[in-house]
């Protein structure tokens, strides 16, 4: 498997085969990170193929020194969510959609996955906004520490006791109670 | 403590990422086990339901068609790209701004030809009866001719009589008073267009001589009068004609131009018995002739010597002059046959209006008639006298006249 830093140079150059494999490494991630942080479904399809539309045009002022591409990349999905959620609450703000895991054959299953997914957007969004961001790019974007404090411009050791206080915080969103 | 607390479970959680087991990890610090158990299995649990989170077929497809579109589109139009890296905004505007402008103007003038159509049946206490007024202003700078100018008039004074008429049978007799004034001024303006489209001068300057049919208007001291043959009448000329007199030279039919008398002697004394019986009584104060017109003696030698001079220009200038008087007849006939219409009007006016207003009704139709007559009858000497002067104003030339005819 090719290193990211050497398919991000390839990108950079105009392989399409280079960013189609760092489309294909990042997709489900960006989208599941846009989907925690958006009210349905619709606006996630159309902010996720947004990010890569506006990664792809703006490639070209990539740096890999400056930050790691994967932290580019959800930075611009950060971005993207915050000026659509900031043009949402002008508006009125569509309700918060319950079923998603449209790919279980099983309808009981896929109504309780539909729900815990529910669960976990609601446990997020009662979050003050420094711990949602932390929380959802660390475990929902699976980013590291580093490439957190990069795409939200804190240092580590702040981010680091984000992901804490998140933690127990969405424990006791999700289960009613910080230990057991 | 806390911030201790923060790194290890970093540590934890990290290394459970890359492949560790809970209990394994656990085991490297018992003593915040009890504390770093829980938040561990709530990142697993987070971790998995976000797993449940998946992107729709149908949604991955069509993302990854339009991320594909993206990548080539930029390698497909290079060209355009630069074209719009070069164009500034304002000539992208001038491109399509000559559109927008033909647009527009398109529209104004839909939208102002609508109204001025609509307005062309306006009656004065319409709305659109100033639109009518403006049009007509319009219409009348625009006909150049003086043809086409006494048409449009008379046209325009066809139409002051139907909205007189209209206002008079509606019973508006402030309304129908308006209409008359401005059906009178219509009148003498058309009467003045259809004298200038004859080639003459108007009314007030005209002079016309007297006849023997027609009124005669008071000519002027100065001008010598011009004999006037009327048609019905058999002209001498035919008998000079017959009697192969010799024409005068002709002089071109200008009234205005008083010719010296005192260098051409009276010609009718030398003219034949026949022709002075026949000759009207003014004849004798028409000399005619000009210093150019030889004596009537060497006259009859010298224009038979050159009858073709004498005949073939005043034959142009009576073609032309005929088809514009039957023209102007055509556009006095159209004028007098609104008198019935403005004469019904006028007198419908009078009888709808209170009795205090009768008189000035009768006023208005006195004042119309009295200008109504007074042009026709100028109209009438008009015509015949610019007929005569067509032809040969002198009784001597009556043989050129014969020959015209």
């Amino acid at each position: 498997m090719l290193s990211e830093e050497y398919l991000v140079q390839q990108a950079i150059n105009g392989n399409q085969a280079a960013f189609t494999q760092l489309y294909n490494q990042n997709f489900d991630r960006i989208h599941r990170y846009i989907f925690v942080k958006v009210r349905n479904r619709a606006e996630a399809e159309d902010l996720t193929q947004d990010v890569f539309i506006r990664a792809l045009e703006s490639i070209n002022t990539y740096k890999w020194r400056d930050l790691p591409f994967a932290a580019w990349l959800f930075k611009i999905a950060h971005n993207r969510v915050i000026d659509h959620v900031r043009k949402q609450s002008k508006e009125k703000r569509a309700p918060l959609e319950e079923a998603y895991a449209r790919s279980v054959e099983d309808p009981i299953q896929m109504t309780e996955r539909d729900y815990e997914v529910y669960q976990l957007k609601m446990a997020l969004e009662q979050l003050p906004e420094a711990q949602r961001d932390v929380a959802t790019l660390r475990f929902i974007g699976q980013l590291s520490i580093a490439e957190v404090a990069q795409t939200l411009g804190k240092s580590e050791g702040t981010v680091k006791a984000l992901q804490f206080n998140a933690t127990a915080s969405l424990r006791k969103a999700l289960y009613g109670k910080l230990n057991g | 403590m806390a911030r201790k607390l923060d790194d290890i479970f970093n540590e934890c959680y990290e290394r459970i990422r890359f492949g560790e087991n809970l209990e394994s990890v656990l085991r490297s610090y018992p003593q915040y086990r009890s504390q770093l158990e829980p938040l561990l299995r709530t990142t697993f649990d987070i971790g998995r339901r976000a797993s449940f989170i998946q992107s729709r077929p149908e949604f991955r497809h069509w993302a990854r068609v339009r991320f594909e579109s993206a990548m080539q589109y930029p390698r497909q139009q290079p060209p355009v790209q630069a074209r719009r890296v070069e164009a500034p905004m304002s000539s992208t505007w001038l491109r399509h701004g000559w559109a927008v402008i033909v647009s527009i103007g398109i529209v104004i003038m839909l939208g102002a030809g609508s109204t001025m159509a609509a307005s062309s049946e306006a009656l004065p206490t319409e709305p659109l009866y100033p639109v009518k007024q403006f049009t007509e202003e319009v219409q009348r700078v625009m006909a150049v001719s003086p043809e086409r100018k006494a048409e449009f008039e008379t046209d325009i004074a066809n139409i002051r009589a139907v909205e007189l008429q209209a206002m008079a049978n509606a019973g508006n007799a402030a309304e129908a008073a308006k209409a008359a004034v401005r059906y009178d001024d219509q009148f003498e303006r058309a009467v003045q267009t259809i004298i200038a489209a004859e080639g003459t001068e108007t009314p007030s300057e005209v002079y016309v001589p007297p006849t023997t049919t027609g009124p005669i208007v008071t000519p002027p001291l100065e001008t010598p009068p011009a004999p006037v043959t009327p048609p019905e009448v058999p002209s001498p000329a035919v008998t000079v004609s017959d009697n192969a007199t010799p024409p005068a030279v002709v002089v071109p039919s200008d009234n205005t131009t008083p010719p010296d008398t005192s260098l051409v002697p009276p010609e009718t004394e030398q003219e034949p018995p026949t022709v002075i019986d026949q000759q009207p009584p003014t004849t004798d104060k028409q000399p005619g002739v000009t210093e150019e017109q030889p004596s009537t003696t060497e006259g009859i030698s010298t224009i038979e010597a050159q009858p073709s001079v004498t005949e073939e220009q005043p034959a142009t200038a009576t073609s032309a002059g005929s088809t514009k008087s039957s023209r102007a007849k055509e556009l006095r006939d159209k004028l007098n046959r609104q008198k019935s219409t403005v004469d019904q009007a006028l007198k419908d006016a009078k009888n709808k209006a209170e009795n205090k207003d009768k008189p000035d009704w009768q006023d208005i139709r006195d004042k119309i008639n009295t200008k109504r007559a007074a042009v026709t009858n100028t109209s009438n000497n008009q015509t015949t006298a610019q007929s005569d002067n067509k032809t040969t104003p002198s009784t001597d030339s009556g043989n050129t006249r014969s020959r015209h005819r």
